[in-house]
């Protein structure tokens, strides 16, 4: 009885976790729905009173957001069908092949993972201007088709399916490519579609990047479109702001909730060998 | 395993191609930009040997700029470190019921847009309307203008970082900690040995893997995250208050225009980043089992 009571305390610091990292998207939900009125005199007050669709006609109304929206999309969906291609015929390499310098060529594709950003962004940049590849999507996609810990992870999943299977289509005189489509891929959808929703959470989410390449704001993405909404004083437009803010976070989150289980368990393996 | 080194390298290819392009050209690029005097639009570039390098090592920027690095990085440990090993052990080992609610909704946060985070934040910490202002107005103390003044202004860009990242250090590091088997906690547990000992004696070797993994990822990301909300509130200041080693790689290039100083300052950023993965797979290797 007094160890369960006890055990039941451990809650408290959980729950307080929950708290702070559900406060600001709590205030960012409940300003994005009030008016200039309501933010300023109630901004501790959680629940917007009456609620109001200001901000969002306003955004919807006097802002090119399907623009933004229609650039976002186009970039993440390149972005995360590339990232997969590379990244399953990557990983296939290395679970179904024995070749020269496997693990120095494996390590030094995982080593990327752990570049930092800002040391790329130079080169690359005089790169896509050399190619005039500046202010078009092409210029924020090429940089970002593969991907060091999405190789990784394909290769944590295949690595779980039964040699013996493998084996047995190459008894039938399936070629390597069958093999991949026929065998693998039919395995491991779970983990590939989580695969793939990371990548496209990542490339949504994308700011920095975007940022440098993209200059007229017709070609803005939904991240880099945020900054339009905080002036230099720290801006006074915060309904707005919050509402695009809103928008801009709804799709990941959907995606999160309908795929969570296999999202947090393809997540789990990515530190446990690494 | 087949032996067809062709066809392996035939499925390889792609990513080979992109990763020399776009991660390990830019590295050398880097080391030779860094001898040059330039300004990225004029045709011709001047040959200045070491020299961009002695400027950096001979102003006092570098000294500010490397505290400020030490110290986001410092409070990032705190919090995307320290905190999620401690909340992945009371998750994984202390709690029975609802274990999976906390995990998903924890995580939640690290599916969000830094630049949706620095947004809400910037209101947070408003320092005349912001819900932080109201909260201290309210006990009687004036909020101070958090990204306006030295020192402060890395801890609330820290808090940024560490909102986003916090869920996704603490699932990482739970997924090691479900994996210490329960029966020899149990076992300990029969012969009293306090939360503590667990914890000390069992549980950090066990885990020690993982966790040199998480605490490489709260360095490395923390300072990658780090550019999105500095570049939206700050800028790097007040007066290079919030610039630290990695900002100031895009700064020099993009802001001042410098380009050889741009990139010895990324030769220097990654130097410091090859010490601290050396040092931790020189520890893991020892310690890590690998399959296969």
């Amino acid at each position: 009885m007094k160890i369960s009571k006890l055990k039941n305390l451990w809650h408290l610091p959980l729950l307080l976790a929950i708290l702070v990292q559900f406060w600001p998207l709590v205030f960012m939900i409940s300003t994005s729905f009030k008016d200039m009125n309501q933010i300023f005199q109630a901004s501790l007050n959680p629940l917007p009173l009456p609620p109001t669709l200001v901000n969002y006609e306003t955004v919807l109304n006097n802002f090119p957001f399907f623009t933004f929206l229609n650039n976002t999309l186009f970039i993440a969906i390149f972005i995360t069908v590339i990232k997969l291609v590379t990244s399953v015929l990557a990983a296939f390499a290395f679970v179904y092949y024995d070749f020269k310098y496997k693990e120095v060529i494996f390590n030094s594709m995982l080593l990327t993972f752990f570049i930092p950003f800002t040391v790329l962004i130079m080169p690359n940049y005089l790169l896509m201007s050399k190619l005039g590849l500046l202010n078009t999507p092409w210029g924020v996609i090429l940089p970002q088709l593969v991907d060091g810990m999405g190789i990784f992870l394909m290769r944590q999943t295949m690595r779980g399916i039964p040699k013996a299977l493998l084996e047995a289509a190459v008894l039938e005189n399936a070629s390597p490519l069958q093999v991949l489509y026929k065998v693998i891929l039919p395995l491991i959808r779970p983990s590939a579609t989580a695969i793939s929703i990371f990548f496209f959470i990542d490339a949504w989410n994308e700011y920095f990047w975007p940022l440098l390449v993209l200059q007229d704001k017709g070609m803005y993405t939904l991240p880099l479109a945020l900054q339009m909404f905080i002036s230099a004083e720290g801006g006074s437009e915060w309904g707005i702001a919050m509402a695009v803010a809103m928008l801009t976070c709804l799709p990941p989150l959907i995606l999160y909730f309908v795929s969570q289980r296999f999202i947090l368990n393809t997540f789990m393996q990515s530190g446990v060998k690494g | 395993m087949h032996k067809s080194n062709w066809q392996a390298w035939l499925f390889l290819l792609p990513a080979t191609l992109l990763f020399l392009i776009f991660f390990y050209r830019p590295l050398i690029e880097n080391l030779y930009l860094s001898f040059f005097q330039w300004n990225m639009i004029s045709p011709t570039m001047k040959f200045v040997g070491i020299t961009n390098y002695h400027s950096i090592f001979v102003s006092a920027e570098l000294l500010k700029i490397f505290f400020n690095t030490i110290f986001l990085v410092f409070i990032l440990l705190i919090l995307n470190f320290v905190l999620p090993y401690i909340y992945s052990y009371i998750l994984g080992h202390l709690i029975t019921k609802m274990q999976s609610f906390y995990r998903s909704a924890l995580f939640l946060p690290s599916t969000i847009s830094l630049a949706v985070a620095s947004i809400i934040f910037l209101w947070f910490y408003n320092p005349i309307a912001g819900p932080l202002s109201i909260i201290l107005n309210s006990i009687g103390l004036e909020s101070p203008r958090w990204f306006k003044e030295d020192g402060l202004v890395i801890i609330a860009i820290a808090t940024i970082i560490a909102w986003k990242s916090f869920g996704y250090n603490l699932i990482v590091m739970l997924a090691a900690m479900v994996a210490v088997p329960k029966e020899l906690i149990e076992a300990a547990k029969l012969e009293n040995a306090s939360n503590w000992i667990i914890f000390k004696r069992i549980i950090l070797p066990m885990t020690s893997p993982t966790a040199l993994y998480v605490f490489t990822i709260t360095v490395v990301f923390g300072l990658q995250y780090m550019l999105v909300p500095v570049n939206m509130i700050t800028q790097g200041g007040p007066n290079q208050g919030s610039s630290n080693l990695v900002y100031i790689v895009y700064q020099y290039a993009f802001v001042f225009f410098q380009t050889g100083k741009s990139a010895a300052f990324a030769v220097l950023t990654m130097i410091f980043y090859v010490v601290i993965l050396v040092a931790k797979y020189k520890f893991i290797d020892k310690k890590v089992h690998y399959e296969n």
